[in-house]
C-alpha cells in the first residue's frame, strides 16, 4: 500500500505526513506526532477517549481515516494549555476532582471544549448531551458536570476582562 | 485495532466518483462519515479493494427547498440536517430521530444522512470482532451458507438499524440514485430488498445522491418512538414512526412504520387502512399494537442483545405509542 501525503494543522502548527490509506487519525496523531493524549480505548467509536476537535467539531479519531483530515484544523488535549498554563477546563477538572485514573479525561475535556465553544453558558442538559458519548469508569460523572459548569463561568469572566 | 488494507480515493467531482464506482463496482465502497463503515472494516466484516470518499464532492452536501420538495443531499452531516431551518419547520420528526442517534460527537458531526440510510444491517452474531466470531462459526454474511440466528434460513436476517429509516419512510421520501448511465428516483417503499446480505436496491455502479421529502399539503401530526438500551451508544432495539394528517375530526392520512425488527422496515398497511377516514379513538392505538405485534412476530429472529419475545412485544408498544401521539389520543 503506497503512502499518501497528508497536510493538516495540528494544535496550530502546519504538519505534513506520509501515511498509508488504512491509517486512522488516531494512529497518525499518536504514532507519528507523539500526541499520546489521544487515547485508544475501544477503537470502535463507543467510548470517546479518542475525541479530538476537527474544524471545531468533536470527532472520534479512531473512526476517522487520517487522509480524511486533509486540510483540517485538528486540536488535541496537548493544544489546550498556553505557555505552561492549563486551560480553564483542565483547571476545573483537576481542582474539582473530575479526574481519577485520567484515561477518559482528554476525550472528556475535548468534548467539553467543543460544547463551550458553541454554547458558552450551557445548561446541565446541554452538558449531559455533550458528554453522553464519553465513558468514564471511575468518577461517576457528577463531578465532570460541576467542572464544566465552573469552567464555563471562568471562561465567561475571562472574556469580560 | 488496525484497519485492513485498501486503496483510498477522494475524487472532487461526482463524475469522477461514478467512473471509479463503474470500474470497481462492489469492490469499492463509498466512505461518507465512516462512523459505520470504519467499525465494520476494523472488525474485518468487509474487505473492499478501495474506499471512495465523498468528502471533496461539493454537490453531495447541502439542503434545498423547492416549491414541493425538501432535497437533502446524501453527504450532509446529521447535525446540519437537524439544525436546518426548513427541516425544523416542516419535519421536526426528522430532527427528533437524528437527535436520538447515539452520542453527539460520534454521529452528529461526521455521520451523514446518506450513511444512516445505507447503514450495514446489524446482527448480534455479525457485529463482533474477528476473534469473537471465530468462536461462533460463519454465516451467510461471513462466507458460510446458513444463519446462526435462524437455522436453515435462506437469507440473512440482520437488522435495519438506522434511526432515520422509519421516519423518512413515514414521510414518503424517495432517494435519487446516480450511475454513469443516468439517474433515477426510487421511492423508499421500493428501496429495501429485505435481504440482510444485500439490503438496498442500489446497483453496484450507483451512488445515493439525494433524499427527497415531499412537503406536506396540510399540517402533519407525528410521532417517533424508539427503544434503546443505552441512549448514547446503542442502536434502536425497535423504533416506530407515525405521520398523520388530521382534518375536520377525521384521520385524513396516516403512514405507520416499525423498524429495527428485520432487514427492512415494515409499513403497517392494515392498521393504516383501518384508521384512515375515521375519527381518532383510543382503540385505534390498541389495534395498531396488535397489528405491529403480529408483523414483528413474522420477522424478528433471535439476533439482538434482547430476546426475540421482548423485541416483538416492544414493537407493539412502540406502534401503540406512535399512533397515540400522532392521533393526539
Ligand atoms: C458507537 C456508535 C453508536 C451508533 N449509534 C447509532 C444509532 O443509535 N442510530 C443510528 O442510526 N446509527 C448509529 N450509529 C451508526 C452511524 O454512526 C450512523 O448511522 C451514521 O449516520 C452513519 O453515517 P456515516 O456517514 O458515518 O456512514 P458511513 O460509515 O460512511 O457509511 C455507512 C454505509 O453507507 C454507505 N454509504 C454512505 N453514503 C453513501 C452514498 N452516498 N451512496 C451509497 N452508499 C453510501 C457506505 O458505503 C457504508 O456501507 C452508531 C455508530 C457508532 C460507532
Ligand atoms: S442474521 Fe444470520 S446470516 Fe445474518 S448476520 Fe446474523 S447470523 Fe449471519
Ligand atoms: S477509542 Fe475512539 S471511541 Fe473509543
Ligand atoms: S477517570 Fe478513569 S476512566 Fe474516567
Amino acid at each position: 500500500m503506497r503512502k499518501q501525503l497528508l497536510s493538516l494543522t495540528v494544535n496550530g502548527d502546519p504538519v505534513e505526513l506520509a501515511v498509508p490509506p488504512n491509517y486512522t487519525l488516531q494512529e497518525a496523531l499518536r504514532n507519528d506526532l507523539g500526541l499520546k493524549g489521544v487515547k485508544e480505548g475501544c477503537s470502535e467509536g463507543v467510548c470517546g477517549a479518542c475525541t479530538v476537535l476537527m474544524n471545531g467539531a468533536p470527532v472520534r479519531a479512531c473512526l476517522t481515516l487520517a487522509l480524511e483530515a486533509e486540510g483540517a484544523d485538528i486540536v488535541t488535549i496537548e493544544g489546550l494549555s498556553k505557555e505552561g498554563w492549563l486551560h480553564p477546563i483542565q483547571e476545573a477538572f483537576v481542582n474539582l476532582g473530575a479526574v481519577q485514573c485520567g484515561f477518559c479525561t482528554p476525550g472528556m475535556i475535548m468534548a467539553s471544549k467543543a460544547l463551550l465553544d458553541r454554547i458558552p453558558n450551557p445548561t446541565d442538559d446541554d452538558i449531559e448531551a455533550a458528554l453522553t458519548g464519553n465513558f468514564c469508569r471511575c468518577t461517576g460523572y457528577a463531578k465532570m458536570r460541576v467542572a464544566v459548569r465552573t469552567a464555563a463561568r471562568e471562561l465567561q469572566e475571562k472574556a469580560q476582562d | 485495532m488496525r484497519l485492513p488494507q485498501f486503496e483510498y480515493f477522494a475524487p472532487v467531482s461526482l463524475e469522477d466518483a461514478l467512473k471509479l464506482k463503474d470500474q470497481m463496482r462492489t469492490s469499492a465502497w463509498i466512505l461518507a462519515g465512516g462512523t459505520d463503515l470504519v467499525v465494520n472494516l476494523k472488525h474485518r466484516l468487509l474487505a473492499p479493494a478501495a474506499l471512495i470518499s465523498i468528502r471533496n464532492i461539493r454537490n453531495l452536501t447541502g439542503i434545498d427547498l423547492t416549491p414541493d420538495t425538501l432535497v437533502i443531499r446524501a453527504g450532509t452531516a446529521l447535525a446540519q440536517v437537524a439544525s436546518h431551518p426548513a427541516v425544523k419547520e416542516h419535519f421536526p420528526i426528522l430532527v427528533k430521530a437524528i437527535n436520538s442517534i447515539g452520542a453527539m460527537a460520534i454521529q452528529h458531526f461526521r455521520g451523514t444522512i446518506g450513511g444512516n440510510l445505507c447503514l450495514t444491517p446489524r446482527c448480534l452474531f455479525y457485529n463482533q470482532s474477528l476473534f469473537w466470531r471465530k468462536g461462533k462459526g460463519s454465516c451467510h454474511r461471513t462466507g458460510a451458507k446458513d444463519c446462526l440466528a435462524l437455522k436453515g434460513s435462506e437469507s440473512c436476517q440482520s437488522i435495519c438499524s438506522g434511526d432515520t429509516v422509519p421516519v423518512l419512510l413515514a414521510l414518503s421520501a424517495s432517494v435519487r440514485l446516480v450511475g454513469l448511465g443516468g439517474s433515477r428516483v426510487v421511492p423508499l417503499t421500493e428501496f429495501f430488498s429485505g435481504l440482510g446480505e444485500s439490503p438496498y436496491h442500489i446497483l453496484p455502479e450507483e451512488i445515493l445522491t439525494e433524499i427527497r421529502i415531499p412537503l406536506p399539503w396540510a399540517p402533519i401530526s407525528w410521532s417517533y418512538q424508539r427503544l434503546g438500551m443505552r441512549s448514547a451508544v446503542d442502536f434502536p432495539l425497535v423504533n416506530a414512526a407515525a405521520v398523520a394528517v388530521l382534518d375536520k375530526g377525521k384521520v385524513e392520512h396516516l403512514r405507520l412504520v416499525i423498524s429495527a425488527v428485520g432487514p427492512a422496515p415494515v409499513i403497517l398497511r392494515e392498521a393504516e387502512k383501518e384508521i384512515k377516514g375515521a375519527q381518532p379513538e383510543p382503540r385505534m392505538a390498541d389495534r395498531a399494537a396488535e397489528i405491529a405485534l403480529r408483523a414483528a412476530g413474522g420477522v424478528v429472529v433471535e439476533n439482538a442483545i434482547q430476546s426475540r419475545d421482548y423485541r416483538v412485544k416492544m414493537a407493539g408498544v412502540m406502534a401503540r405509542r406512535a399512533v397515540k401521539e400522532a392521533l393526539r389520543l
